[in-house]
């Protein structure tokens, strides 16, 4: 569905993009995971035709894309970071002129718009001007007019930026919704709960470099520890601290310390030292690793901290 | 008070560094005072360098040395001769006539053959004007009567004394003089005498000059002006055709500058990213936004026009066609300087910032608010690189003297022009700016 090779992108002596390369099957939902600044933006930007690679080439159906060339265009929805409204419009009046642009007139704009409305869940606000709409609100609207024309290639960059839990849900939802029909999806994300949700893929991007490409399980498996231990913080486990230590990396946070075993660990030989330690196994928690150890275990910090 | 005084500090640190309203502060006031000085007279100029034609059918001295008073004003500047290069054939009243109706001059003095006559005694001249701007056309007709009644009494007294006393002699002359002067002293007061020996040097009789009332009115007895209205004489409201069209433009430009400085919303809105993925391309949005903005000019002139129609009676009928073309090519010119605005300005309050400043002064100097004549020259020549200027002279030409397509395409022309190269830069500006990113 979409390749790009070697994708290159500066901003004067700043590197957006660095030889990113990979492909997508159709109907793939793909996951750009990564902090602030990472280059996911540039990124999107680059496949809606937005700007220019500087090097590397972008292929959509086999085809090379031309940004230039409108007709290529319509293959994309994009949803951009921003609220993209018209805000003294109503959600019907942008949805038709989104879909007119698009191409689309008569009775498919028609029911097109009709059933955008009722993805948004804003049947009932249709006429409403978008200026006096929730955050949550605008959020699913300025999705559902990137997708009027049923693009074949999704391209939703961050779309969850500053949405509330609930909406949020009902976004995922309507994603889920989208790639279940057949749609091919690339997701931005900072946060690593989304890729994890949504994302049959994940790419971890970071300073514009494409660190790691895979499902989740091959993410994971590419760490040096295939469990974590999640170690109640209290006065007793405080005590303990370099006991935990004999047994791997302990990263402390406000509520636990977090052990990564080291390679060749085995848990039973962890616990019987616990035991020995007096400390009862319900402040113990075996879980599986995350993205974020991914990405520590790549850059060397933290996501959230990149 | 420490925490008024670290606000305060807060408050000039932020101030000083928003150009825009750096500039709006003191450079804008600083060039409007400078242009209303001048235009009031605060700087002790007056206007200068109002075209006056003048045109002598006589052979009279005096009308030459009334042409060189008047070259010695600075107010005027004065047309003798059709190509005004060396050689050039004199102005007839006829050529005077055509430029004026035309709108390239404004005001003429005629000698007419009868200038001076030997069937009495007195000046006669005729002031041909095109009242396009009222304010103007009382300001040179009074700065023409001083110049006249200051300088042409000495001339055409002393040529009358020479042409007299070769005609009928000295002694004959001198008789005469003495009667004149008793019956000078007699009507208007002063000594005989006196008069008598400022009658025999070719000087106004000293108590008949024009400080006193009887002086003046004894000049004005000597001195016929005979004032024509050349053009715009059948306009009915004539203030009002004059006034409406500087107003609207001034009006014009600030709403289509808004207009254009939209774009910094949009693109703040991530509107340009949603609008570019889909198949639209930069120049479409960027037609997109002229064709408005040209269409709500044409409104908001139509409007205005309307307005005045109805409220003082201005005549939009009767060359309707014309103020069409004008008014579409004022808000051409008008949405090109919004859209240039957008395409410089870094942000929407520079934009905002920027085009205030730019409107005010072209408005002042291209003539919406005054006479261009009443600026010092150097503005005067910089009034005709703006927009105002020549849209006032389109409406001028279309509802004053009814002018026909033809005698419009020139101003047309430069609009149309200004319009075509500013939009050209502005658009390469887009492409290569960071507007679209």
């Amino acid at each position: 569905m979409l390749t790009v090779r070697d994708l290159t992108k500066h901003y004067g002596p700043l590197v957006a993009l660095a030889d990113v390369s990979f492909s997508l099957q159709p109907g793939e939902f793909f996951g750009l995971l990564g902090p602030n600044g990472a280059g996911k933006t540039t990124f999107m930007s680059l496949i809606a035709g937005l700007r220019s690679a500087d090097s590397g080439e972008i292929l959509l159906q086999g085809e090379r894309f031309h940004p230039e060339q409108i007709k290529q265009r319509t293959r994309i929805g994009y949803v951009p970071q921003d609220l993209a409204l018209y805000a003294d419009l109503t959600a019907e009046e942008n949805l038709r002129l989104f879909g007119r642009l698009y191409g689309l007139s008569g009775s498919l704009l028609r029911e097109r718009v009709a059933e955008g409305l009722r993805a948004a869940q804003l049947e009932t606000r249709r006429h409403d001007q978008v200026k006096i709409y929730s955050g949550g609100m605008r959020r699913r609207l300025n999705i559902v007019a990137a997708v009027l024309h049923r693009p074949q290639l999704l391209l939703c960059d961050e779309p969850t930026v500053g949405v509330d839990p609930q909406s949020r849900n009902a976004i995922f939802e309507f994603v889920e919704k989208l790639h279940a029909e057949g749609t091919t999806i690339v997701y931005s994300t900072h946060y690593m709960e989304e890729a994890t949700r949504l994302c049959s893929r994940i790419g971890i991007i970071d300073h514009g470099k494409l660190l790691a490409l895979g499902t989740l399980d091959e993410l994971l498996d590419q760490l040096p520890f295939a469990e974590q231990i999640r170690i109640a913080r209290n006065d007793a486990t405080a005590a303990q601290v370099a006991a935990f230590s004999e047994f791997g990396n302990v990263v402390a946070t406000d509520e636990a310390y977090v052990l990564r075993p080291r390679t060749g660990l085995h848990l039973s030989e962890f616990f019987a030292a616990m035991e020995r330690h007096a400390l009862p196994y319900r402040y113990f928690t075996v879980t599986r690793p995350t993205l974020e150890n991914v990405f520590l275990h790549r850059t060397g910090k933290s996501l959230r901290d990149a | 008070m420490r925490t008024i005084l670290i606000l305060v500090g807060s408050e000039f640190r932020r101030f000083l560094r928003d150009k825009t309203g750096l500039s709006l502060t003191f450079l804008v006031p600083v060039v409007l005072i400078y242009i209303f000085g001048h235009v009031f007279g605060v700087s002790g100029d007056g206007p200068a360098g109002i075209p006056l034609a003048a045109v002598s059918e006589t052979g009279a001295p005096v009308a030459g040395a009334i042409t060189d008073a008047l070259r010695r004003e600075k107010t005027f500047k004065v047309i003798t001769t059709g190509e005004q290069a060396k050689g050039a054939k004199p102005l007839t009243e006829m050529q005077v006539r055509e430029l004026m109706r035309a709108g390239s001059l404004r005001f003429a003095l005629i000698f007419p053959p009868d200038t001076q006559s030997d069937a009495r005694f007195g000046l006669k001249v005729k002031f041909l004007n095109n009242p396009r701007n009222e304010i103007e056309t009382q300001t040179v007709r009074g700065l023409l009567e001083k110049t006249i009644f200051t300088s042409a009494p000495q001339a055409f007294l002393a040529s009358l004394q020479k042409r007299a006393a070769n005609s009928i002699g000295q002694a004959n002359l001198d008789q005469f003089n003495r009667s004149l002067a008793e019956s000078i002293a007699k009507a208007f007061g002063g000594e005989a005498d006196q008069i008598y020996a400022q009658l025999r040097s070719g000087a106004i009789p000293s108590g008949a000059s024009a400080g006193s009332p009887a002086g003046a009115s004894f000049i004005e007895s000597l001195i016929k002006i005979d004032a024509e209205q050349v053009s715009g004489a059948q306009v009915k409201s004539p203030m009002a055709t004059r006034s409406v069209g500087g107003w609207a433009m001034m009006f014009l430009l600030f709403s289509l500058s808004a207009a254009a400085t939209s774009l910094f919303d949009e693109k703040k809105a991530g509107l340009f990213q949603r609008l570019l993925s889909a198949p639209v391309r930069r120049t479409q949005i960027l037609w997109s936004k002229y064709l408005f903005g040209t269409l709500v000019g044409l409104v908001q002139l139509g409007t205005l026009f309307l307005a005045g129609h109805l409220l003082f009676g201005i005549d939009i009928t009767s060359n309707f066609g014309n103020l069409f073309l004008i008014c579409l090519a004022a808000s051409t010119a008008c949405v090109a300087f919004g859209m240039l605005l957008a395409a410089v300005a870094p942000t929407s309050a520079a934009a905002s910032g920027l085009g205030t400043f730019l409107i005010l002064t072209m408005s002042a100097i291209g003539g919406a608010w005054f006479p261009t004549s009443f600026m010092p020259e150097f503005i005067q020549h910089l009034s005709k690189l703006t927009i105002v200027y020549w849209s006032i002279e389109g409406f001028i030409q279309v509802l004053w003297a009814n002018c026909t397509t033809r005698e419009l395409l020139p101003t047309l022309g430069i609009l149309f022009g200004i319009a075509a190269v500013v939009n050209a830069f502005s658009i390469w500006r887009f492409n290569h700016g960071h507007i679209f990113d």
